[in-house]
C-alpha cells in the first residue's frame, strides 16, 4: 500500500538548497570577473586587438626613440587629418627600430616595446592611481645603447652586400651597432600616404629586407666557431693551451680518419711538420687540430659549453632572436650528434652548426669580458612622466675561468697580430691598438661563394668593443669581413669609445 | 485582471478604500533615499567623465526616474500593503544603472519618432523604465488574489505554446533569430513573457501533484522515479526547450526554461534523481544539437576559444573580455570608458547583450560584483517569499519568479564572462528593451503581491481529497 503522510514536508528546505546552488553560481561569476579584470587584465588591455590600444595609437603620441648620444631615431608627425604617424631617422636602423603603422602593425623595437612606447605599461599600483587622473596614457621615451654614427658606418661598410654587423661593449652588454643589410625605409611604411605601396615592394624583394639578419639569420659559422670549441675544450679541462696532437701534421696531408671517414684540411706549409699548440693552431686556423680537440672534448661538453654561451635557445634580448645550434640533435651520440664525423666537422664550424651574428658577437664578448657573459642590451632607459627607469648591466653567467679566457684572448690576438695570423687575417688590425679576432670562411657545400665571417675585440688588454661581422657569400673571411671589422672598431675607438 | 467571476474577489470598491490604512515602510523609505543619492552621485560622475562638468549628466531624466521610484514607494505606503520592502529599491538601483548606461552610450543606437521629436536610446529606455516601475507597483498593490493564476494553469500553458507558435509562424527574423512578434505598431519578444507563463503553469502543476511526485515510486532498476505519467510534463518541457533551440535558434531561452523547470521540480519534490535525469537529457540533447546544427556548434567553438578568431567570429566575446580587462579592479569611472573607435562601438549590441561588460569597464570588478550582489538580493528576497508562503502554489510561484530573473541574469553574465557560451538573453532590469523590462516588472509586481501577509488566504486544499481518491482507486484496481 502507499504510505501517505498526513503532513507534507514544507518547501523551505529545498528552496534553501536552490539558494545555495545559485549563490555558488554567482560566486563562480565573481571569480570569472576577477580572472578577466585582474589576472588577465594587463595582457588583454595591452593587446593590439584592444580598441583602447587602437584608439590610442591614433591620438596619443608614441614615445621618442633616441640613440646613446641623444640623436632622435623615431619621432611623431601629424597627417592632414590630425592623426599621428611615425617618422624615422634615415634607414640604417630600420631593422632595429622597426616601424609602427596603423595599417601594417608593428616591427622591431616598436613591436617589442609597444606597451611602453604607447604608454600603456606601468606598474599595477601606478595604473590604479592613474585612473583618478585625467590622462591614462604615459608614453615612455626610449634611450638606446645604439650609436647612430656607428650603426650608419656599419651599414655603409656592408654596402650593397647582404650581411650583418653586431658591435657591443663586452663589459656591460650595451649593443652599439646592430646592422643588417639590406635595410628598408621604415618611414615609408609608417606614413599612411605611402605605406601600402612601400610594403608591397618590400614583400616582393627577394633579398628579404624585412628579415633582421643580425638576430634572426642563421648561418654556417666556419672557423669563427673554433672559439666555441676552444671555450669548451679549455673550460671542460679536456685540453690545455699546450695541448698538441702527434697525428695532426700527417693528417693535414692525408686527412684525419674518423670512423672510416676522412676529415680533410689544407696543409699549412709555414708551420712545417711540427705539431701545433692551441695558440699556433688558432693563428693558422688549423681544422685538424680543432677537430681533434672537439673529439677529445666530446659532444656533450661541446653542446653544454655552447649552451652556456647562449646556443640552443633564443638569446634573452630586446628583440626576438633565433636559437643558434651546434647540431640539430637528431643523432644518438653524446650531445645529439649523429657520429664522431659530425662532431669533428662541427668542431671547426662546418657540420650541422648554424649561428646568428648576435650569438657570435656574444662569443667574442665573453672572451673579451674574461669569461663572463653579459646580457646584450639595446634599451638602456625608459623615460616617463614619473621619472626614468634605467635598465642596467646584467650578467647572464660565467662561462669559463678568467685564465682560460686569457688564453683564448692571447690566441685570438696572435690570429690578428702574429706573423702568420696577419697573412690569414688581413685588415682587422687597428693601427696602434692590440686587436684580437678570428676570421671564418664558411663553406656552403659547393653552393656558391662561402660566407665571410669575423669575430673579435679590442683593445686586447682591456677590451671595450666586441664585434661580429658576417657578409653572405662574399668569399674568404680574412679578405672581406676582417677589414670591415677593423675599420668599424677603429672608428669606435678613435671617437673616444 | 482580477477575475470578477471568483466569489472571493467580489468585494465592494468603497470597502477596499475604507479598509486600507496608509502604512509606513521605513526600510523602503531609507533604501530608496540611498538609491536616489547613489544615482545622483553616479550621474555627476558620468557628467565629469563625459563633459567634465560637475552637474548631473541628464538632470531631467534622472529627476523623472527618481520621481517614479518615489511615487511607487508612496503608492505602496498609501495602499497600506505589508509587502517586501527590499525588492523595489534594489530593482530601482539596477534600473538606475541601466538609465545611466543608456544615456552614456551613443544615442542613435535606438531612435523612436514621436511626432516632431525624436527620442534617443536613453530617453526610450527611460520611458520603458518608468512604465516598468508603474507596472510593478500597480501589480504589487492591486493583486490580492492568486486564483486567476491558480485556476487556469492549463489555459496559461496553452496560451504560452500558442504564443510560441505565433512567433514561429508570424514572427520576424532579427539577426538570424525568430524572436520578435509584431502586432501593428507594437513589437515584442514573446519568449520573455513565456518564462512567466511557464512558472505559473509549473506552480499550478507541481503544487497540485506534489504529494504524488514525492511519495510514489516507479522503479527503473536502481533509479526511483515518480509515476511515469507524471513525467510527461518533463518530457514535454524538454521537447519545447529543444524546439526553441531548433526553431527559434534561441539557446539562452532554452537554457533558462529548462534550468528553471529543473530547479522548480527539485524545490517541489526534493528529488535529485529528477534533476539528474533532466540534466542528462538536456546535455544529451545539446550534444545532439551541436552535432546536427552548425549554429549551435559554432557557438560552442567560439566559446571554447574566442581568441582563435579575435576579429571575426570571436569578436564580440573577445571585445567583452577586453572591456572587463580595461576596467580592472576599480574601473575607468562612469563615462570614462572607450568611446566609439573607428566609427563603431567597441562591443556590438552592447546595450542589449553586453551591458555587464560596459559596466565592468567603467565600474570595474568592484562594480561587477556589486551588480551580481544586487541580483542575488533579488533572488534571495524571492526565495524568502517562497519559503514563507502560505501554501505550495505560492511557494513554488515565488521561487519560480525569483529563478527566472536570477537564472537569466546568470546566463547572460556568464556569457559576457566566457563562463558559458554566449546567448542572446537580456540582463534583467539593465538591458535595453521594453519586453524585457515590462516582463521583469511583472515578476517584481507578483513577488511584491505574494509577499504581502495581508492578502487573501489561499483556498482550502480541496485538491488533497481528489488525489487521495485517485490513489485509492488505482490501488484498488
Amino acid at each position: 500500500m502507499i504510505a501517505t503522510s498526513g503532513r507534507r514536508r514544507p518547501l523551505g528546505r529545498t528552496i534553501v538548497h536552490v539558494a545555495i546552488v545559485l549563490a555558488l553560481s554567482f560566486g563562480v561569476l565573481a571569480g570569472a570577473g576577477g580572472y578577466w579584470a585582474v589576472l588577465r587584465s594587463d595582457e588583454l588591455a595591452r593587446s593590439p586587438y584592444d580598441p583602447g590600444v587602437i584608439a590610442a595609437s591614433r591620438t596619443v603620441p608614441r614615445g621618442r626613440i633616441v640613440d646613446r648620444h641623444g640623436t632622435t631615431l623615431a619621432r611623431n608627425e601629424k597627417d592632414a587629418n590630425g592623426e599621428l604617424y611615425r617618422v624615422y631617422r634615415g634607414t640604417a636602423a630600420s631593422q632595429v627600430v622597426g616601424y609602427a603603422s596603423t595599417r601594417f602593425g608593428r616591427a622591431g623595437l616598436e613591436l617589442a616595446y609597444d606597451a611602453e612606447l604607447s604608454g600603456l605599461a606601468g606598474d599595477p599600483f601606478a595604473d590604479a592611481l592613474r585612473k583618478f587622473g585625467s590622462n591614462p596614457y604615459d608614453p615612455k621615451d626610449m634611450q638606446l645603447a645604439l650609436s647612430w654614427d656607428l650603426q650608419r658606418a656599419a651599414i655603409r661598410a656592408l654596402g650593397d652586400r647582404r650581411g650583418a654587423v653586431v658591435m657591443l661593449d663586452p663589459r656591460n652588454g650595451e649593443v652599439l651597432a646592430l646592422a643588417s643589410t639590406p635595410v628598408y625605409d621604415s618611414s615609408a611604411i609608417a606614413n599612411p600616404a605611402t605605406s601600402e605601396a612601400a610594403f608591397e615592394v618590400l614583400r616582393r624583394d627577394e633579398d628579404q629586407p624585412l628579415l633582421p639578419r643580425a638576430t634572426l639569420g642563421r648561418y654556417v659559422p666556419g672557423s669563427v666557431f673554433k672559439i666555441v670549441t676552444a671555450i669548451a675544450g679549455l673550460g671542460s679541462g679536456a685540453i690545455s693551451s699546450a695541448t698538441t696532437y702527434k697525428e695532426q701534421p700527417a693528417a693535414e696531408k692525408n686527412g684525419l680518419l674518423v670512423q672510416g671517414f676522412r676529415v680533410r684540411d689544407g696543409h699549412h706549409p709555414e708551420t712545417g711538420n711540427r705539431p701545433l699548440d692551441f695558440v699556433e693552431a688558432t693563428e693558422v686556423s688549423c681544422n685538424i687540430w680543432f677537430a681533434l680537440t672537439g673529439l677529445r672534448t666530446g659532444g656533450e661538453e661541446l653542446v653544454d659549453y655552447a649552451g652556456r654561451l647562449g646556443f640552443g635557445a633564443p638569446i634573452p634580448f630586446d628583440l626576438p632572436t633565433a636559437a643558434s645550434q651546434v647540431t640539430n640533435g637528431s643523432g644518438n651520440a653524446p650531445g645529439g650528434f649523429v657520429d664522431d664525423v659530425e662532431l669533428a666537422n662541427a668542431a671547426y664550424g662546418q657540420g650541422e652548426t648554424f649561428v646568428t651574428p648576435l650569438q657570435m658577437a656574444l662569443v667574442a664578448s665573453t672572451v673579451a669580458n674574461r669569461g663572463e657573459l653579459m646580457r646584450p642590451r639595446l634599451v638602456t632607459a625608459l623615460i616617463g612622466r614619473n621619472g626614468t627607469r634605467q635598465i642596467g648591466a646584467q650578467s647572464l653567467r660565467r662561462v669559463i675561468d678568467p685564465a682560460d679566457a686569457a688564453a683564448i684572448s692571447e690566441a685570438m690576438t696572435r690570429a690578428v697580430e702574429g706573423d702568420l695570423g696577419r697573412r690569414f687575417t688581413t685588415g682587422a688590425k687597428i693601427p696602434g691598438i692590440t686587436t684580437a679576432g678570428k676570421s671564418g670562411t664558411a663553406e656552403l657545400g659547393g653552393r656558391g661563394e662561402p660566407h665571410s665571417w669575423f669575430i673579435g675585440f679590442a683593445p686586447a688588454e682591456r677590451p671595450t668593443i666586441a664585434i661580429a661581422v658576417l657578409v653572405e657569400q662574399a668569399g674568404r673571411g680574412a679578405e672581406v669581413a676582417a677589414p670591415i671589422a677593423g675599420d668599424l672598431m677603429a672608428q669606435h675607438l678613435e671617437s673616444g669609445g | 485582471m482580477t477575475s470578477a467571476s471568483s466569489p472571493a474577489t467580489r468585494i465592494e470598491l468603497p470597502r477596499i478604500l475604507g479598509a486600507i490604512r496608509p502604512r509606513a515602510r521605513w526600510t523602503e523609505t531609507s533604501l530608496i533615499a540611498i538609491v536616489a543619492v547613489a544615482l545622483v552621485v553616479g550621474s555627476v560622475s558620468l557628467s565629469l567623465g563625459v563633459t567634465g562638468r560637475l552637474a548631473p549628466f541628464d538632470p531631467r531624466g534622472l529627476a523623472i526616474y527618481v520621481a517614479a521610484l518615489v511615487l511607487a514607494h508612496v503608492g505602496q505606503v498609501l495602499a497600506g500593503r505589508r509587502s517586501d520592502e527590499i525588492l523595489l529599491p534594489v530593482v530601482g538601483l539596477l534600473g538606475g544603472l541601466s538609465l545611466l548606461l543608456m544615456e552614456r552610450l551613443p544615442q542613435d543606437l535606438v531612435t523612436l519618432d514621436i511626432g516632431e521629436t525624436q527620442l534617443g536610446l536613453g530617453d526610450v529606455q527611460l520611458v520603458w523604465l518608468v512604465l516598468a516601475i508603474a507596472v510593478a507597483t500597480i501589480l504589487g498593490i492591486t493583486v490580492r488574489s492568486d486564483s486567476w493564476l491558480r485556476r487556469y494553469k492549463y489555459t496559461w500553458a496553452a496560451s504560452g505554446i500558442a504564443l510560441l507558435l505565433l512567433t514561429f509562424v508570424f514572427g520576424s527574423d532579427v539577426a538570424g533569430q525568430r524572436l520578435t512578434l509584431r502586432l501593428g505598431p507594437i513589437s515584442g519578444q514573446p519568449s520573455e513573457l513565456l518564462k512567466v507563463i511557464l512558472v505559473v503553469f509549473l506552480a499550478g502543476y507541481l503544487s497540485e501533484n506534489r504529494p504524488l511526485l514525492i511519495e510514489q515510486d516507479t522503479r527503473l532498476g536502481p533509479i526511483r522515479l515518480p509515476p511515469l505519467p507524471y513525467l510527461a510534463p518533463m518530457v514535454a518541457m524538454w521537447a519545447i526547450a529543444l524546439g526553441i533551440v531548433v526553431i527559434q535558434r534561441d539557446l539562452g531561452a532554452a537554457l533558462l526554461f529548462f534550468a528553471v523547470f529543473l530547479a522548480l521540480t527539485y524545490a517541489a519534490t526534493g528529488r535529485l534523481s529528477l534533476v539528474a535525469i533532466g540534466s542528462v537529457l538536456f546535455f544529451a540533447g545539446s550534444a545532439l544539437m551541436a552535432s546536427l546544427f552548425d549554429h549551435v556548434r559554432d557557438r560552442v567553438d567560439i566559446w571554447l576559444d574566442p581568441f582563435a578568431d579575435p576579429l571575426g567570429t570571436g569578436y564580440q566575446i573577445v571585445q567583452s573580455l577586453h572591456a572587463f580587462a580595461r576596467g580592472g579592479l576599480l574601473g575607468t569611472g562612469l563615462g570614462e570608458g572607450l568611446p566609439i573607435v573607428g566609427g563603431r562601438l567597441p562591443i556590438p549590441e552592447v546595450h542589449t547583450d553586453f551591458p555587464l561588460a560596459a559596466l565592468g569597464e567603467e565600474l570595474g570588478l568592484v562594480g561587477v560584483i556589486a551588480i551580481l550582489g544586487l541580483f542575488f538580493v533579488v533572488i534571495e528576497r524571492g526565495l524568502r517569499i517562497g519559503a514563507s508562503a502560505a501554501d505550495d502554489f505560492r511557494a513554488i510561484l515565488a521561487t519560480g519568479l525569483a529563478l527566472v530573473v536570477g537564472v537569466q541574469a546568470f546566463i547572460i553574465a556568464a556569457g559576457n564572462l566566457k563562463v558559458l557560451p554566449l546567448t542572446g538573453v537580456t540582463l534583467p532590469f539593465i538591458s535595453y528593451g521594453g519586453s524585457s523590462l515590462l516582463v521583469n516588472a511583472i515578476v517584481v509586481g507578483l513577488l511584491l503581491a505574494l509577499s504581502d501577509r495581508g492578502v487573501e488566504p489561499p483556498p482550502p486544499p480541496t485538491d488533497v481529497r481528489r488525489w487521495r481518491d485517485r490513489l485509492r482507486r488505482r490501488a484498488a484496481r
